[in-house]
């Protein structure tokens, strides 16, 4: 009954407004103030059960309060209608709902439209007119909630006229509702609609038929989910998607049918090689291809596939020839032309690699060099010493004048040295010898006899040579010093000559003649001799026998 | 002649039978009577260009042929020949060949020196041969070969002759080579290189070679 009586009094409230002047309002009156406030109540009571959150339960709109004061509260409770409203109203102008009577639908329509316009105008209103008086503000915003809730009550109103007559192929009116409830239930974060998502996938299966990728998909669900509801909502959809299951996404076992043939065309527009396809049952198939074309796999169902594609490529491989590196000895001719080139070819190297040349090895080589040098110690080849076996060869000279001897001589001399009667004649190196051997004995006798004290008496020298005019006998005699050594030869010694000698005086004329004609004879001989000579130079001169 | 003991050992050696007269022992036979007292001649001719030497030399040939060889010789004037005749009293059968040799030699144109090897040594050889046996040369070609052959003033053939102990005589276009085989050999093989056109320089050096060899032998 109070609730009633509040109610009343609203209206009145409101109507008194209504029939206000105008320019009453821009005086301050109490009344008006008053009224004012009771309408605000009397309105905010209205819409409290249609928000979620709402601050206070009651609008606490006394005279000590401030149109500040009011109008936030106001505002607090009416923001989130505002948007509910807004959404509302864009989903009716998506799928404008069908009416019957036409004239009602039209001006429900129209009124919805205008609403739309009128609410935009006061919300500029609203926006220019929040510095204005407190009551403008307040009637704003209650006129901002009047048009609101108009509008939703000719929603519900048009929802329920109807829904009794009105059912087509595009409107069904139990799809709406479940729409409806659907769309609270997500609002309101209770997990109700499997199946609702179900019947949606199915529709949205067929229409997509052609699409391959998976994601597109996922992202198509996602993408029809977030349309006008969900763009505040992000923690609910990984919800969803968490609780997935099998049924959500393949609709049971009835559906099986249709999966089969869209998983046929898809076969054949795949890439993907089906060597296992015809070993495996139907179902086996109809899981893959169901897994491939889905590819909403798990980790395993993803390891699985990616071992089966490397099985089947290894196989392939060893159906086909091996590549050339492979197979044992391969020619020339059965590889591809530079291909050994390429190839990392491993062989033994019997030679020793070159030294690689670094800087380090020359500046070694090149101290070692530099104390080599320094040291004056090097490497040379050093000429063996030929040793003198033997005595140096006594070198003939070719004589190249004519012998002297003649040819039996030289074989007696032959002989004769060979038996030993003769001695051997001194060859020139041994007369030169004999001369080097005297001439070193004269020198060291001198050199002796300067270095040392003590008289060394000169070396005898053997020879055989007679000396003319020395007496056999070499007496020592006393004579004066004066007296030289020719005053002492006797006269026999100094004769030369023989026979008994006559002077030219004693001669007897027997004698004279004899000595004339033996002078006669000898130039006689000698003459003759010349005279020959002279004839046959070639011939030695010598007694020539008749 | 026959000893006593022959006809012992005769005995000893045959026990039964008469004794066997005792073996001969004869002596050599002198060439005399090897030609059963028969006197062996030998006539050696002689060339007008050697009719003066000979008569020079003919003392110096005529005393070691008659005084120790034993071999009569003479000179046929009429004839142009050098006779010689065995004697009696000639030791040696060889002693006339000698002798022959020797002449001949000398007719050849080796001194009485050099000839008298032959008299005095067995294994000396004469040995003579012709320039166009070695290489046909004609005219100018034959007068240089003549020329190389004996050298300057004849210093090559001395040189030759002085290495090898031997004696060449260069007539013309024949060369006489008087000393033993194997010093024959080695002045052969030099003057037929030098005939053959060889310098004397190169016949030198293989002299020198070669009598250093041989100096060696002997």
């Amino acid at each position: 009954m109070a609730a009633v009586e509040d109610e009343k009094r609203g209206e009145e409230a409101l109507e008194r407004l209504k029939a206000a002047d105008p320019p009453l309002y821009l005086s301050p009156s109490t009344e008006l103030s008053q009224v004012a406030r009771a309408a605000a109540r009397h309105l905010y009571s209205a819409l409290l059960p249609f928000c979620p959150k709402a601050p206070v339960d009651r609008l606490i709109a006394d005279d000590g309060f401030d149109a500040e004061q009011i109008w936030y509260q106001i505002d607090l409770l009416s923001r989130p209608l505002v948007s509910t409203l807004r959404r509302e109203v864009r989903r009716l102008e998506r799928e404008p709902p069908e009416v019957l009577l036409l004239a009602g639908g039209k001006a429900a329509a129209e009124a919805v439209k205008g609403g739309h316009g009128e609410e935009g105008e006061e919300e500029e209103e609203d926006d220019d007119g929040e510095e204005d008086e407190e009551e403008e503000d307040a009637v704003a915003a209650e006129e901002e909630e009047e048009d609101g809730r108009e509008e939703e009550e000719d929603e519900e109103e048009e929802g329920e006229g109807k829904g009794q007559g009105v059912e087509d192929r595009f409107l069904k009116i139990k799809e709406l509702e479940e729409y409806l409830e659907k769309n609270e239930e997500e609002e309101y974060w209770q997990p109700e609609r499997r199946k609702r998502k179900q019947k949606r996938d199915e529709e949205e299966e067929e229409g997509d038929e052609e699409e391959e990728e998976e994601e597109n998909e996922e992202d198509a669900d996602e993408a029809d989910l977030e349309l006008g509801d969900f763009d505040e909502d992000g923690d609910e959809e990984t919800d969803l998607y968490e609780n997935a299951r099998y049924e959500d996404f393949f609709g049971g076992k009835k559906k099986r049918g249709l999966n089969k043939k869209d998983g046929g065309r898809k076969r054949e527009d795949s890439d993907e090689d089906d060597l296992s396809g015809g070993s495996e049952d139907q179902k086996m198939d109809d899981e893959n291809i169901d897994t491939l074309n889905k590819n909403n796999l798990s980790t395993h169902e993803k390891e699985l596939q990616q071992i089966r594609s490397k099985i089947e490529q290894m196989e392939k491989a060893n159906l086909e020839p091996k590549s050339w590196t492979m197979q044992g000895e391969v020619t020339a001719a059965k590889r591809p032309m530079n291909s050994a080139l390429e190839v990392d070819l491993d062989f033994e190297h019997n030679v020793r690699p070159a030294p690689v040349i670094t800087e380090e090895v020359t500046a070694t080589l090149e101290d070692l060099i530099r104390k080599r040098i320094m040291e004056g110690h090097f490497d040379d080849v050093q000429r063996a010493p030929v040793l003198p076996s033997k005595a140096p060869k006594e070198y003939k000279e070719l004589d190249e004048n004519k012998s002297k001897k003649g040819l039996a001589e030289i074989y007696e001399e032959e002989y004769a040295q060979k038996t030993g009667l003769a001695p051997q004649p001194l060859s020139v190196s041994d007369e030169q010898k004999k001369e080097a051997s005297i001439l070193f004995k004269k020198l060291c006798l001198k050199l002796d006899a300067l270095s040392h004290f003590n008289f060394a008496p000169k070396p005898v020298i053997e020879d055989m040579s007679v000396q003319a005019n020395v007496p056999a006998l070499a007496m020592e005699e006393i004579a004066p010093l004066a007296v030289s050594d020719a005053a002492m030869l006797a006269p026999e010694e100094i004769f030369e000559g023989k026979g008994d000698i006559k002077e030219e005086v004693e001669l007897t004329q027997a004698d004279r003649k004899r000595r004339r004609a033996n002078k006669k004879r000898k130039f006689k001989a000698e003459m003759t001799k010349r005279a020959r000579q002279s004839v046959d130079p070639s011939h030695p001169s010598g007694k020539q026998d008749s | 002649m026959a000893s006593s003991e022959a006809p012992a050992a005769a005995m000893e050696v045959e026990g039964s039978g008469p004794p066997a007269p005792p073996r001969p022992q004869f002596e050599a036979l002198k060439p005399h009577e090897m030609s059963d007292g028969l006197v062996q001649f030998r006539k050696v001719p002689v060339p007008p260009h050697r009719y003066a030497p000979l008569k020079r030399n003919w003392m110096e040939i005529y005393t070691p042929v008659y005084e120790q060889m034993k071999i009569d010789i003479r000179m046929n004037l009429k004839a142009r020949r050098v006779e010689l005749k065995t004697r009696s009293d000639t030791p040696d059968v060889s002693n006339l060949q000698k002798c022959a040799d020797f002449i001949h030699a000398f007719m050849l144109g080796f001194d009485v020196a050099d000839a008298i090897a032959l008299l005095r040594l067995d294994d000396l050889y004469v040995d003579s041969f012709e320039i166009k046996d070695v290489k046909t040369l004609r005219g100018e070609h034959l007068s240089r070969a003549i020329g190389r052959l004996s050298g300057k003033g004849g210093k090559t053939k001395f040189a030759i002759e002085n290495s090898t102990r031997t004696r060449i005589v260069i007539a013309d276009t024949k060369i006489h080579i008087l000393g033993s085989f194997l010093n024959i050999k080695v002045a052969r093989d030099s003057l037929s290189s030098l005939i053959l056109g060889s310098p004397a320089g190169k016949v030198y050096s293989k002299l020198r070679a070669v009598t250093a060899r041989l100096a060696e032998k002997y």
